[in-house]
């Protein structure tokens, strides 16, 4: 089909606009987009040989990074947050895992950390995270053994 | 009896030989009579006889040559690149080019929206720690490599650390 030369520069004119349009729209749907901050509580211990079968996925990390003879999950829980939304999550214990997705960029999830006891701040971190990969936070004691976060973050 | 506006109308015809018997005799009447349109006849038969010269003076064309290039091109065989080329010319001519750039623009939102187009990064599960603050208490980073395990390990060796969930202090870590 042969097109008059005005409409041929005013389609080429709209398929330049449309690209911006497109990319413009693209950068603020990244920006705005909610992130699924999961937390599995998991008590980890010396007690007796013990793996929870709903931790398998998780079984070679937990293995290779904490040396522990017993892992078994107390309790998951996932809330979508938005970019510079507080998630509040119960830890075992009276203690309160404080998550705050910053921002994602280039696949890195920017998540501010705070773990209190009852009012009582224990631990403030800053770190950035692969989208849908997780981090491991340990060390609270409980019920003779230790608490272990094992705090994922994917971008929705 | 008709005008001369109407025989100068049919005066072609008659001149051609396509008017019935009637109606060429009433021409002929008329341009015998009439000075006016019989110069226009005379006009028409020299037109035609100019144009019928012209025709038989023209040389024939030279036909054949032509035919056997156009039968030897549709023949021949071309290779998969040419066609290729040749397709790609058409979708890309100057006529196409204002719907060819959107359309492939467009394509290649449309991978990059699914995913199928993007630079892959070398895949570090490892977080990446900007600061930690643990209010004066003991804290690790351990980092294992086979599982790219990032572990911040908080140690609560300190009074007063576990008030409020009244636990005992004397986990040390086993990594």
């Amino acid at each position: 089909m042969k097109l008059p030369g005005k409409l041929r520069t005013r389609a080429l004119l709209f398929s330049f606009l449309a690209t911006f349009a497109a990319a413009y729209l693209g950068a603020a749907e990244t920006a705005s987009q909610a992130v699924k901050i999961k937390i599995d509580t998991i008590l980890a211990s010396n007690q007796k040989d013990e793996f929870d079968s709903r931790l398998k996925p998780i079984e070679k990390q937990l293995k290779k990074s904490l040396k522990y003879r017993s892992y078994r999950l107390l309790k998951e829980e996932s809330q979508n947050l938005p970019a510079q939304g507080n998630g509040s999550f119960d830890v075992p214990g009276g203690r309160t895992l404080i998550v705050s997705p910053q921002d994602f960029t280039n696949q890195q999830i920017a998540l501010k950390v705070r773990l209190q006891g009852g009012e009582k701040p224990l631990l403030d971190t800053t770190l950035k995270l692969e989208n849908k990969t997780n981090f491991i936070f340990a060390g609270p004691p409980h019920e003779n053994g230790v608490l272990v976060l094992v705090i994922w973050a994917t971008v929705q | 009896m008709k005008s001369c506006d109407e025989i100068r109308e049919l005066l072609g015809a008659w001149v051609d030989g396509e008017l019935g018997r009637a109606e060429a005799d009433a021409v002929r009447l008329h341009v015998e009579g009439c000075s006016v349109c019989s110069e226009e006849r005379r006009q028409l038969d020299k037109l035609n006889v100019s144009i019928k010269s012209a025709l038989v003076s023209q040389r024939p064309i030279a036909f054949e040559p032509f035919w056997r290039g156009v039968e030897r091109r549709i023949n021949e065989k071309n290779s998969w690149r040419d066609e290729w080329m040749d397709r790609l010319r058409g979708a890309f001519g100057r006529p196409n080019l204002a719907w060819s750039i959107p359309a492939v623009i467009g394509l290649a939102l449309v991978l990059y929206s699914l995913g199928v187009w993007k630079e892959e990064t070398p895949r570090n599960n490892f977080a990446a720690v900007e600061s930690i603050d643990a209010y004066g208490r003991n804290v690790a980073l351990l980092r294992e490599n086979e599982t790219r395990t990032t572990v911040i390990w908080l140690y609560q060796n300190q009074e007063g650390d576990n008030e409020a969930s009244g636990e005992t202090s004397d986990q040390s870590p086993t990594f």
